[in-house]
């Protein structure tokens, strides 16, 4: 089968920076996922390369087997929205809109006209003249109402207040149901977006880190929190994430956590806590791996 | 256009691409979206221009008494409507520089964008072409403006015949567009420093021209292939000219990553 996603390989190196370096995936599922990494992680990078905005080092991008470069065929059912994205001088969010409905071909007029109430998007103002919430509400609008087969979203939310963004969950979920398709988001914001994600990837220094469905993902990291002695007992073998004591109490977040491991937790009487997508990130990303917490 | 042959049968569900075509009008419309600098301003700017050089017509033939005591070619060495040809090449410069990666952010290839945008650019040249032929045709039924004047059609082209006119009105333009083509890709491809070497070597190059000439001695043949060649023929010289840089454009653009 053919992969709606996919990268070999993939590396763009500008001078000594490795920007995106040997990341390889597929998707094949359609579906909601989540492209995660810290600032200058490679994301934005990554997204230009699968939609053949920029050009690998070496490796390969596919969009549905074929290479975006260049290529209508393939890049003709793609939208890229980003929030870095630059808009001609003198248009206004209608112009916006207008070149959207010219050159995505699943575009819908409604559902746009209805979304541009919904975020109360300014449609008579020159765009760069907007706050960076207004620009990212025309870019919402337009990564919703084109309903590309593929849909790239590079913080698309960047500045847009939180009912703004509850909104755009709302309406990317109810038309996701209705127009089932393949979104790639990245963002910042991970656990207000956690619950969209069927599956996620994690790219970190320009190397992706992780790969996983997000409810596997979820599962595997565990917080086990308890005397000192007993939870170091306890966690013993197992890939710790990262540790805090406060006086003889710690709290030690496990990668991989199994069913053994939960079951000798209990057992000791420890308390367990589930980590949320965005800390086992953080932790897995780039936070110091212990912090003494003085007692 | 997507064509699949027998031995590759269309899939059911595959890739599909818009004709090219709709993809070049695309592109077309996104630089005409809003209208105004490109298509409205111009036109104004030359009206203000011609306005002022007509006040000043009007002012020297009535202190001199009348039209019958200036020189008839009083008001024929006008460049005031070159203005328009060099405008031309910043729009070109301007529009790709502002265009390029919003299509590009809008999953359109650069050769449909390229392609597209050349369209734009002939399209330009053609609206202008016309307009400025009719003003030309305006000039000479008013006999100057009633002045004498000739501003739309100045210098050697006072008296040629309006098809000259609007072909060298047309081809200037192509050139205009052809060079801010070029130009906007370096802009786009290599940034400012890419400017910089472009004019540059480009300068280099008209210095050691001119060295050139003058150690061959050649200017007086310069200067008779000037004098003794019509307009329309030199006209023509720019066409080859206006193609080399359209095709370095495309050169140097679908080589061109999108920078934020």
């Amino acid at each position: 089968m053919t992969a709606i996603l996919e990268a070999q390989g993939l590396s763009r190196h500008f001078g000594p920076v490795k920007a995106v370096d040997d990341v390889s995936f597929r998707i094949d599922e359609v579906g909601i996922h989540g492209l995660l990494g810290r600032n200058g992680a490679g994301k934005s990078t990554l997204m230009n390369l699968l939609t053949g905005q920029d050009f690998a080092t070496a490796g390969s991008a596919r969009v549905r087997g074929e290479s975006p470069v260049e290529n209508p065929r393939a890049i003709g059912e793609v939208a890229l929205i980003k929030e870095s994205q630059v808009y001609p001088e003198g248009y206004k969010g209608r112009h916006v809109l207008k070149a959207a409905s010219w050159i995505f071909p699943h575009w819908d007029d409604d559902f746009a006209s209805r979304l541009v109430e919904d975020f109360h998007a300014p449609l008579d103002r020159y765009m760069k003249k907007l706050s960076r919430g207004q620009r990212s509400s025309i870019g919402a609008i337009v990564a919703l109402a084109s309903r590309a087969e593929v849909t790239l979203l590079d913080e698309p939310y960047a500045g847009l207040d939180a009912v703004a963004r509850q909104l755009f969950y709302d309406r990317l979920l109810s038309d996701f149901a209705e127009h089932p398709r393949t979104v790639l988001m990245s963002t910042h914001l991970i656990d207000e977006a956690a619950d969209l994600f069927q599956r996620v990837l994690v790219i970190d220094d320009g190397r992706l880190v992780i790969d996983e469905d997000a409810d596997a993902l979820r599962g595997t990291a565990l917080r086990i929190v308890g005397p000192v002695d007993a939870v170091e007992a306890v966690v013993r073998g197992h890939q710790i994430l990262h540790r805090e004591a406060l006086g003889g109490t710690a709290a030690i977040t496990i990668d991989g956590a199994n069913g053994e491991l939960r079951a000798a937790a209990v057992a000791a009487g420890l308390e367990l806590a589930p980590v949320s997508l965005q800390q086992l990130i953080v932790r897995r990303t780039g936070a110091p791996f212990t912090q003494e917490v003085a007692s | 256009m997507t064509v699949y042959t027998e031995t590759q049968p269309a899939p059911a569900s595959g890739p599909t691409a818009a004709p090219v075509v709709h993809r070049m009008r695309a592109v077309l419309r996104i630089h005409i979206a809003n209208p105004w600098q490109t298509l409205i301003l111009p036109w104004i700017i030359t009206l203000l221009i011609f306005g002022g050089n007509a006040a000043i017509w009007g002012m020297i033939t009535y202190s001199a008494g009348g039209s019958d005591n200036v020189e008839t070619s009083a008001f024929q060495s006008n460049g005031g409507i070159t203005w328009i040809y060099v405008y031309m090449l910043i729009v070109a410069v301007q529009a790709m520089h502002f265009t390029f990666r919003f299509a590009l952010g809008f999953s359109v290839t650069r050769r449909d964008y390229y392609a597209g945008t050349l369209l734009y650019f002939i399209t330009l040249a053609a609206y202008y072409t016309v307009g400025l032929t009719a003003l030309v045709l305006l000039e000479r039924a008013t006999d100057g403006w009633w002045l004498g004047g000739s501003f739309f059609a100045p210098l050697g082209l006072t008296t040629a015949p309006v098809a000259s006119v609007a072909y060298t009105s047309f081809a200037a333009m192509l050139l205009a567009f052809g060079v801010g083509a070029a130009s906007a890709a370096v802009w786009v491809r290599w940034g400012a420093p890419g400017l910089y070497w472009m004019f540059g070597i480009l300068t280099v190059v008209g210095i050691v021209a001119l060295w050139g000439a003058t150690v061959l001695e050649a200017w007086p043949t310069v200067w008779e292939f000037l004098s003794t060649t019509s307009v329309v023929a030199l006209v023509s010289w720019t066409l080859p000219v206006t193609a080399l840089a359209a095709l370095a454009g495309y050169v140097l653009l679908r080589r061109s990553p999108v920078r934020s």
